[in-house]
């Protein structure tokens, strides 16, 4: 098992969060185009690499950003979204 | 006949306690710490087991957990470890996958067909013709695994434990106690692990006969135990290296999870077997099992016997039986060189023979083929490998030792990540690039000299403080020159094989060379192909051998072969020590009591417990009839539904209204205060999620519910947009926190007239309305819905208050005929009311479009949710098409069910999502996914039935009841 | 004892060929280079030159055969999807796998034992409902049955899974089946070999070659192979080459775990999935119950165990057969999933010309083994892909057309 860092809560196990995916930048909708926007609905970067992921700790209901390799699964970072600098 | 001998210092068994129990209908005695094989062995008892292909007999091979052939039944258990499984009185055990006894064994037939079943050989076999596989399969699937399963066995949770650590050290050996003893110095606070019994590894039986010896392990025992800092747990093992240093220690009584901040593998090494014709009959086993046998259990491994060795382990055990009275009849060393002068000095010393560059040629088995009657040992070039099989001499006995080398216990390392190579000074594989916080110490490293194995256990804990953060002196290991401890290549072969490498799996030599020559020479693929390590011992004594084997034959160094990948469990691990207690949790409303006492039947409903209907009062009705009168209670009087697992979530800040702009498909910003809209959520995509409704309860605060089963999605993702958004907004889970029911019926605002004071007429209260109001006391919220009627209050209470309110209602309702209904009336009721329920009717991919909700998208909005896909949704054209549909009046055929599909010309057209019989309409209705084409009101359509009767269905306005007035369609 | 056997008795030299040539260097051009020497490339390459004549061909393995998913899933073969085109492609595999022992002269251990998906909710029977009627519709044997009929077949299964989950019912799926996985890399990698490709283990990919929007070749480890035709498949490494080529697609890595007990006398003769408490479990023919749960809950290129996955396993394990408490677990590992959206494969031409993708395999991709290999190779020898895999393809997601297997996926093994 792994264990995670929320910033809020601090080191809890894995099985006490919620994967939600890459954070991803949202194209503007009223400008891009229909195959823009279906490639940032359906496609997902999927090489392993360090990626900015959501993460939800589910007993606290905090939802937060973790620098994770996908290849290593090592965290580098965890912090509250736009409060990194704050880190 | 008794080979138990003379109390030995140390010894495991407690001669105060003798016991008696059963193996095969014969009576074995025995002493309290005792394993089965060395309460049998003591007593003469020789073949333990049957092996798993060609069911050859088998003794003590290991003594070290991986005596596999060596497995037994006590009728109630299978599969037990005989090498390691404490014997108990009164026991009564047999040897599993045997038929008529380990002795007679029936199957042992398979042995004379061995050579026409090569490696592999049943993927050549068997398949043609293909009408005659299952019959070869059955023999086949009968012919293998191991014991029977005892299906009366009862279900049994161990307990977890958990702990934290600064080190865990896994063996309790010269290194592993000597880095426990170093790092709790250093203020650390230790686990360390053992699988043995008793702690001393190696110490219990190397060595074991010296003074020296005992005193070391009684000094580092006392310091270890008068540490408060170190905490050593014996009879369990490191059962596998998983991800942030989790290491579960598997015990008798259950699994204790360790999270360590550091792990010192300090696990030894497997001894291996040299490989020669004959080396796994009944009497052949491996010099520390001999000495296992001698020093901890104070059994004599045989009478008269020979050592064969490739290292000076094997003259340590031929000096070892030589002290128990065992007449050792030679030393047989592999190596060119023999041993150093003073210990080969000592071993003639007793009269023991040493034949130096020789090997046993093959073991002569006696007429039974049940033991060792002679080896024939002959000359050995151990830089060729080759046996001079041309001058054989013959030597009696009864028993062989082998050491000839060894393999690193390294199987948590490569699970930790370790990169490990072939160091040639000890030729064995040894750790090279260790993972951040893991160390290695001992024989696992490489390290084999006594004193060098406690600096090595030092210097692993210094470097483990200073990765803690600790200022230690750094430890240094001087390299003490000796013979490599293992043998590069101690295979003998021979042109009748039955030289055995895997003991589990019964593969020989020549398997190995013909798998290479058949295209697996690939270590992986060689594994795969011969099933080498595969066994429940998992390769700890064949696939180092497996590996200098392929090296050979591909004339490659081992390095280059490398290693395959050693995977968990460590030792194969009881189920019920790893699965816990189903945690199957479920939630009860707060009305929950009543359902039951009133006849409710429960049903699950993603976590809630749900009435789907009541045996109301204590009468006894089909499930049908149950449903038919509740709803007609609605229909023509009241009736009462628990709505409280609906989502309820307070939507409340400045920016409260923006916020729902955005994650609803609807507009809120116009919406007054009390008055509700539909909240329907899709996802990025534009397929619909989940539909509530919101209700705006001021300028800056709604109250939203949701579908049940959705209620903690939605609001994990309002609270993800919110943050998302940066928008000015709370939102408060009120979803178990109040409780709900839904008062529906011609009936409904009379009964609720009783209970409140607040003006509920249709001119303050219209539908899709909300007032704050006190009901039965309570201060609640009652909204105006019509879900399930026209006429219909949703009533939201505190949870604490939610069963009294629910009884006054009931209590104040029940001069009107008022009846509880549950969730399969629910679907009855909206059905007729043509509500169409997310999930149920719709699936994964349906778009609003498709379910006639496009009243619900307010595509003007500046953005919702969905919002951009259905904008490229909307130029495609429609495929499917969601209806509400009749069956014929008085219909009374083959009753199409939900899921049967909608056919025409031979083609899937859609399928039926809901469809019910309604009594107060007297007609079967429904709703189905159809082709656009079919989606006109008045179309008609075909349903194909379970049985492949097609029904006609006719679409329909909803809600259905126009079907009252006129002949409908 | 089979008479075939009996050479192997009687001669001295073991007289079995190689299966393949133990191929090292690779020629300069090929007309066709596959990537990835699991299941799904060397059954590409095998119909290549058995339907297309197309033999210079080479497979690039960066390990060794069968060592990806092919050698790291639980075997179950079937096909009781949901969609009609799901349930025809792969009941096409099974058609194809029920011959494929003498086709490919080796004994995959293709055994069908009948395949039980549980339900223990009223949820769970709709979808089987739903998945019975197009596969009745399609002519597969599936039907849904009661209690009852389960308890026939498999009388040691607790229907009430120690009360926790009672089974209402199952999908029954006659043609439900197990194999020998690596044999079936093997058989394919034997077969093709004699025909002329060409199969290079320990060869691994490092880039591809385009000029013009078009594939000229590939680089690898053993140095440049100039060829206008490159497939991959090569599942969970799916990611890495495509973005070798900047094709984007859904495809996201999780791991797939499994873990198997220690032998036992044969009990359990039906494959048996439960999605409620996400378990699928049959027992080997070398006695051992292979088991498998759900994805991992989040991407990682990494084929590790967890611990959290076999206490999950086992304890559902032991909800649904209490008595194997004492039973051992002997190992666990994990593959690397490629997962789609819609829990339906990538199949077919890319925009990238000469660039053919076999990806999105999932949970799902050995018992699709024959019947990809054979549509892919018609793909690239036609430059076309067949009917038979239309609604897999790439630009589905783009054009919003995504197939309905969602609904049914959540166990899907």
């Amino acid at each position: 098992m792994k264990l995670l860092e929320c910033p809020i809560n601090g080191i809890r196990p894995i099985s006490e969060f919620t994967y939600g995916g890459e954070y991803r930048n949202m194209p503007n909708p009223d400008t891009c185009s229909d195959s823009e926007w279906a490639a940032y609905v359906h496609y997902r970067n999927g090489a392993p690499g360090l990626k900015k992921e959501w993460w939800y700790h589910t007993p606290s209901g905090t939802w937060f950003i973790a620098e994770r390799n996908t290849m290593t699964d090592k965290v580098n970072r965890t912090y509250l979204l736009g409060q990194e600098e704050a880190k | 006949m008794t080979s138990r001998i003379a109390k030995k210092r140390g010894e495991w068994i407690n001669r105060d306690k003798p016991l008696t129990f059963q193996y095969e209908g014969q009576t074995v005695q025995g002493y309290e710490g005792d394993t089965i094989s060395s309460a049998l062995w003591a007593a003469g008892i020789n073949v333990l087991g049957r092996s798993f292909k060609y069911h050859r007999a088998r003794g003590v091979l290991s003594f070290a957990n991986h005596d596999v052939n060596a497995m037994m039944t006590d009728g109630v258990d299978t599969n037990i470890r005989a090498d390691v499984w404490p014997v108990a009185d009164g026991m009564d055990i047999k040897a599993v996958n045997t038929i008529g006894g380990v002795l007679k064994d029936k199957n042992k037939y398979i042995d004379y067909l061995s050579p026409f079943l090569p490696v592999g050989f049943y993927y050549k076999t068997f398949y043609k013709p293909k009408s005659l596989f299952p019959f070869w399969e059955d023999k086949i699937r009968k012919a293998a695994g191991l014991g029977e399963v005892n299906f009366n066995y009862p279900r049994i949770i161990k307990p977890k434990k958990f702990a934290h650590c600064d080190v865990l050290i896994i063996g309790a050996g010269l290194s592993g106690l000597s880095a426990a003893v170093k790092a709790a110095e250093q203020g650390l606070d230790v686990i360390v692990v053992d699988e043995n019994k008793q702690a001393g590894g190696s110490l219990t039986y190397d060595y074991a006969g010296e003074q020296t010896t005992a005193d070391t392990l009684t000094s580092l025992l006392g310091k270890v135990e008068s540490n408060p800092n170190i905490r050593l747990i014996t009879d369990a093992y490191a059962g596998g290296f998983y991800g942030d240093k989790l290491v579960p220690l598997v015990g008798k009584d259950g699994i204790t999870k360790v999270w360590a901040k550091s792990v010192i593998v300090a696990s030894g090494a497997f001894e291996q077997p040299p490989v020669f014709r004959y080396n796994d009959l009944p009497g052949v086993m491996l010099g520390s099992a001999a000495q296992r046998l001698i020093h901890r259990y104070a059994v004599k491994p045989f009478n008269k016997g020979v050592v064969v060795t490739a290292n000076d382990y094997g003259y340590r055990t031929a000096l070892d039986l030589a002290s128990v009275g065992v007449d050792v009849v030679a030393v047989i060393d592999m190596r060119r060189n023999g041993a150093p002068r003073d210990l080969s000095q000592k071993v003639r010393d007793k009269g023991i023979a040493v034949h130096i560059s020789s090997c046993i040629y093959e073991v002569i088995p006696t007429s039974d083929k049940l033991g060792v009657k002679a080896v024939s040992v002959c000359p050995y070039d151990d830089i060729s490998a080759g046996a001079d099989s041309g001058h054989t001499v013959r030597l009696s006995c009864d028993g062989v030792a082998m050491s000839a080398g060894w393999a690193p216990a390294a199987a948590l390392l490569y699970q930790a990540g370790t990169k490990m190579r072939y160091d040639y000074s000890v030729e064995q594989f040894v750790p090279d690039e260790l993972p951040e916080g893991v160390f290695a110490a001992g024989k696992v490293n490489g390290v084999f000299d006594s004193k060098a194995r406690q600096l090595d256990g030092q210097r692993a804990a210094a470097e483990a403080a200073a990765f803690l953060g600790k200022t230690v002196d750094v430890v240094t290991v001087p390299k003490v020159e000796m013979a490599p401890p293992s043998h590069p290549y101690p295979i003998v072969e021979h042109p009748k094989g039955k030289n055995f490498v895997d003991f589990d799996e019964d593969i020989q030599v020549k398997d190995f060379i013909n798998a290479a020559k058949e295209g697996f020479d690939n270590i992986e693929l060689m594994k795969r192909f011969t099933t080498v390590g595969m066994g429940p011992s998992q390769g700890k004594h064949s696939n180092m051998n497996a590996i200098r084997i392929l090296a050979r034959v591909r004339q490659l160094p081992v390095e280059k072969i490398g290693t395959t990948t050693a995977r968990p469990f460590f030792h194969p691990t009881p189920i019920g020590h790893l699965g816990g207690r189903g945690f199957h949790p479920h939630r009860y409303t707060a009305m929950h009591e009543w359902h039951v006492d009133n006849g409710g039947v429960m049903m699950d409903a993603g976590m809630w417990m749900r009435p789907a209907y009541y045996q109301y009062r204590g009468r006894t009705m089909s499930a049908m009839e149950a449903v038919q009168e509740e709803a007609l209670a609605v229909r023509q009087q009241a009736g009462m539904i628990d709505g409280s697992t609906l989502g309820k979530i307070e939507v409340f800040g400045a920016d409260a209204t923006e916020f729902l702009e955005r994650f609803y498909t609807g507009k809120f910003s116009k919406q007054k205060i009390g008055e509700s809209r539909i909240a329907l959520l899709l996802d990025e995509a534009g397929v619909m999620v989940d539909d509530g409704l919101a209700v705006r309860v001021d300028d800056e605060k709604f109250y939203v519910s949701t579908n049940s089963s959705n209620a903690a999605t939605v609001y994990r993702e309002m609270q993800r947009n919110v943050q998302l958004w940066g928008l000015q907004v709370t939102l408060v889970n009120l979803t178990g926190a109040m409780a709900a029911m839904t008062l529906a019926g011609p009936k409904s605002r009379e009964i609720l007239s009783t209970l409140t004071k607040a003006d509920i007429s249709e001119a303050s209260l219209p539908d899709g309305n909300m007032i704050q109001a006190e009901i039965a006391g309570v201060d609640a919220k009652v909204m105006r819905v019509s879900f399930v009627s026209d006429l219909a209050f949703e009533i939201h209470v505190p949870y604490k208050a939610g069963l009294h309110v629910w009884k006054q209602i009931m209590a104040a309702g029940e001069s009107h005929g008022i009846r509880p209904f549950g969730t399969d009336v629910q679907r009855l009721l909206r059905l007729e009311m043509g509500h169409h329920l997310i999930s149920h009717d719709t699936d994964g991919l349906t778009n609003p479009y498709e379910a006639h909700s496009e009243a619900l998208l307010k595509m003007d909005k500046p953005f919702f949710i969905g919002q951009r896909s259905l904008k490229i949704i909307a130029k495609k054209t429609l495929n499917k098409k969601l209806v509400n549909f009749v069956l014929e009046k008085d219909f009374t055929g083959d009753m199409p069910n939900e899921c049967n599909l909608v056919i025409e010309d031979g083609n899937i057209k859609g399928r039926v999502t809901s469809i019910a019989y309604s009594k107060y309409l007297n007609r079967v209705i429904g709703f189905a996914f159809v082709a656009p084409e079919q989606g006109s009101t008045g179309s008609t359509f075909s349903i194909r039935t379970d049985s492949g009767a097609m029904v006609k269905a006719t679409v329909v306005k909803a809600p259905f009841f126009h079907l009252l007035d006129n002949d409908g369609e | 004892m089979p008479l075939g056997l009996l050479k192997y008795g009687l001669s001295s030299e073991h007289p079995a060929p190689r299966f393949f040539r133990d191929c090292t260097e690779p020629k300069k051009s090929y007309d066709a280079v596959i990537i990835g020497g699991g299941g799904h490339g060397l059954a590409a390459a095998y119909y290549l030159a058995k339907d297309y004549g197309i033999t210079n061909v080479a497979v690039l393995e960066k390990g060794y055969i069968g060592g990806g998913n092919t050698g790291r899933n639980t075997t179950i073969v079937r096909s009781n999807y949901l969609t009609p085109e799901g349930v025809n492609f792969y009941d096409a595999s099974v058609k194809i796998y029920e011959d494929l022992s003498e086709e490919l002269d080796l004994n995959l251990f293709y055994s069908t034992r009948g395949h039980f998906t549980l339900a223990h909710t009223e949820s769970a029977m709709r979808t089987m409902r739903w998945r019975a009627e197009v596969n009745k519709h399609v002519g597969v044997e599936s039907y849904v049955v009661g209690p009852e009929e389960i308890s026939k077949a498999c009388p040691q299964l607790d229907i009430s899974c120690s009360g926790q989950a009672p089974i209402l019912g199952a999908l029954y799926h006659a043609p439900g089946s197990v194999a020998r996985h690596d044999a079936v890399a093997w058989g394919y990698a034997k077969e093709a070999d004699r025909m002329g490709v060409e199969i290079f283990q320990m060869t691994e990919v490092t880039g591809i070659d385009t000029k013009g929007g078009k594939v000229v070749g590939v680089n690898t480890s053993k140095g440049y192979i100039s060829t206008n035709r490159v497939l991959s498949a090569v599942a969970g490494f799916t990611p890495r080459i495509t973005e070798m080529v900047d094709l984007q697609t859904p495809i996201v890595i999780h791991p797939l775990q499994a873990c198997v007990s220690e032998p036992m006398k044969p009990w359990l003769d039906t494959i048996l999935v439960s999605g409620s408490l996400h378990v699928y479990v049959s027992q080997s023919s070398r006695g051992e119950l292979v088991m498998g749960s759900s994805l991992d809950p989040y991407e990682f290129h990494s084929t590790r165990s967890s611990l959290d996955f076999v206490e999950g396993l086992t304890t559902h394990i032991t909800d649904m057969f209490p008595f194997l408490s004492n039973v051992k677990v002997v190992r666990q590992w994990g593959g690397m999933a490629d997962i789609t959206p819609d829990f339906a494969p990538i199949m077919g031409k890319t925009p990238l010309e000469g660039f053919y993708l076999d990806a999105g395999w999932g949970t799902w991709g050995f018992k699709a083994t024959p019947i990809s290999g054979k549509t892919m190779a018609e793909t690239i020898a036609k430059d076309m892909a067949p009917d038979l895999i239309k609604s897999f393809r790439l630009s589905r997601f783009e054009d919003y057309e995504l197939t309905g297997e969602k609904g049914a996926a959540s166990v899907g093994h």
